[in-house]
This record gives structure tokens, C-alpha cells and sequence, in this order.
């Protein structure tokens, strides 16, 4: 208890003075955001397996129609991207500011690959008529990588506004939105892409 | 000038490790889930779904421990977040399986 007691004092709470948020680190109100975006992702993954079980024939054969190496290589990029935002935030920490916005243009760079790449997919899909209202698979696909890659743009925004607002909290908060949307993309691609 | 902070950014070490793991997890996924020939037309085993979805709760882990920095958080967030992670792909695997009983 003694020993508890001791390391919580080693360690300060990396936001006093906000409630049950002060032991978050970073900004509080992204996890208030990050909180809020898993839940409503866990709610629309919930429900496509759930209609899955009515229509699995459907579903499968739509499947067949995507591209999984393409959503395979968007995972790939999506994580290098968040690799550099997360070495943005470190090199701000120690004071390189110049260091920072290299990592953070490297960031955004993949990103904008991510979004051709997923453009192209979208482009693909849609010259062989496959619509959001072709079958519920399609809605449900349309819609969670169209609302994921709505995501990719405001976050590519955001990244491109603390380069050049830079300051160590604008960097923290943009990077912890870019792995958010990394960690969506994560949990997106195999359900989506993979799961039959 | 350098920033003073209550938690400091992960090293550049670990975040090299994780990245690499994420890489690795990623393959893992892709190779368990048989893209290749003509085992894409078939359903997945039931090894190879549980191997996707395993990896995939892991890479969550990790994006959330390493990358967001939940590590330096209270015991109580690191659960609720990793909770609702495995509750989401609970729910999943679980209309998966019901999918699979019923087909």
C-alpha cells in the first residue's frame, strides 16, 4: 500500500483538474473524441455481423469483389503514417521543430497514398456498378469506409494546420487523432475485407 | 527548448518495435485470411478466423498503448478501451459464428 502510495506520487497526473479525464494523457477531449468514434464504429460492426447471419451468401459474394491486397497495403501505409506522427511528437517534445515538420509532412504524405488508393478502390467498385444500394454488404461497406475515410481527410487537415501552427500540444492532439483513425482502420479492414 | 511534460512520448526504440509488430501483425492477418487462388472462394477455417481476429485485437492493443499512450493511463481507462475493443470483436466473432452454425 506503502509502495502504491509512493509511485502515485512519483507520478503526476498528466491532466489535473479534469475529473476522471485527468489520468488520460494528451489532450482530454480527444479521448472524449476517440471514446465517442469507437463506440459508434463498435455500434456499426456490431450490426453488420449481425445482418451477416441473415445473409451470408450475399455477403460473402460481395466480399469476393473487393480487393483485400489493396486494403492490405492501405493498412500497411496507414500504420507507417502513424509511425512518423508519432516520432512528430517525440521530436517536438525535445524541442526540434524543424525535425517535427518533416515527420509530420512524411505523415501526411502517406495519407494522401492512402486516399488514392482508396479512391482508385471507390472508382473500381463504382465503374462496375456496384452502389451503396446494390445489397446491404455494399451499404455497410460504403458507409463505414466512406465515414473512415471522411476521417482520413479532416485528419489530414488537421496535420497540415499544427505544421503550421506548430506548438507540442497541437502536435500531441492532431497525432492522437491520426492513430485513431489508424486504430479504425485497423479494426475495419478485417471485418470488412477479410472475415467469410 | 525542450517541453517538460507529466508523461514523456514513448522512445524512438519503442516505437520502432511496435511499428514493426503492427507490419508483421498485418501480414499475419492477410496470410490467415488465404487471399491466394482459389481458397478466397472458400470460407475461412475456424484457426484462421480466430488467428485474424486475435492479431487484430493485438495491433489495437498496441496502437493504443504505444501510439495514444494509454500505458501512462489509469488501470480503469486502459480496461474501458481495451474492454470495448474485445467487446466490439466479441460481438463480431460471435455473429461470425452464428453466421457459420446457420450457413
Amino acid at each position: 500500500m506503502a509502495q502504491q502510495h509512493e509511485t502515485t506520487q512519483q507520478r503526476p497526473l498528466p491532466n489535473p483538474g479534469w475529473g476522471p479525464l485527468s489520468a488520460l494523457p494528451g489532450n482530454p477531449l480527444m479521448w472524449v473524441l476517440i471514446l465517442s468514434e469507437m463506440v459508434v464504429f463498435a455500434a456499426f460492426f456490431g450490426l453488420f455481423a449481425w445482418l451477416r447471419i441473415g445473409e451470408r451468401e450475399v455477403f460473402d459474394a460481395s466480399q469476393q469483389l473487393l480487393d483485400p491486397v489493396a486494403g492490405g497495403i492501405n493498412t500497411l501505409v496507414l500504420l507507417t503514417s502513424g509511425l512518423f506522427a508519432a516520432l512528430a511528437v517525440q521530436a517536438i517534445t525535445h524541442g526540434k521543430v524543424r525535425r517535427c515538420r518533416l515527420w509530420l509532412g512524411a505523415a501526411f504524405a502517406l495519407g494522401v497514398v492512402f486516399c488514392v488508393v482508396k479512391v482508385m478502390e471507390y472508382a473500381d467498385k463504382l465503374s462496375q456498378g456496384l452502389m451503396p444500394e446494390t445489397n446491404t454488404f455494399f451499404t455497410f461497406y460504403y458507409l463505414l469506409t466512406g465515414f473512415h475515410f471522411a476521417h482520413v481527410l479532416f485528419g489530414l487537415g488537421l496535420i497540415a494546420l499544427v505544421a503550421w501552427r506548430i506548438s507540442h500540444d497541437n502536435v500531441e492532439t492532431a497525432a492522437a487523432f491520426w492513430h485513431m483513425v489508424d486504430l479504425i482502420w485497423i479494426l475495419l479492414y478485417p471485418i470488412i475485407y477479410l472475415l467469410r | 527548448m525542450p517541453t517538460r511534460l507529466a508523461t514523456l512520448p514513448p522512445a524512438t526504440r519503442r516505437l520502432l518495435i511496435t511499428w514493426a509488430v503492427l507490419m508483421g501483425l498485418t501480414l499475419v492477418t492477410m496470410f490467415s485470411a488465404q487471399l491466394g487462388g482459389d481458397a478466397r472462394l472458400q470460407a475461412l477455417p475456424l484457426w484462421s478466423a480466430g488467428l485474424l481476429l486475435l492479431s487484430t485485437a493485438f495491433k489495437a492493443h498496441q496502437v493504443l498503448m504505444t501510439y495514444l499512450g494509454l500505458r501512462d493511463a489509469s488501470a480503469a481507462w486502459r480496461g474501458a478501451f481495451i474492454g470495448l475493443v474485445l467487446f466490439t470483436l466479441l460481438l463480431v466473432a460471435s455473429g461470425y459464428l452464428l453466421a457459420q452454425l446457420g450457413g
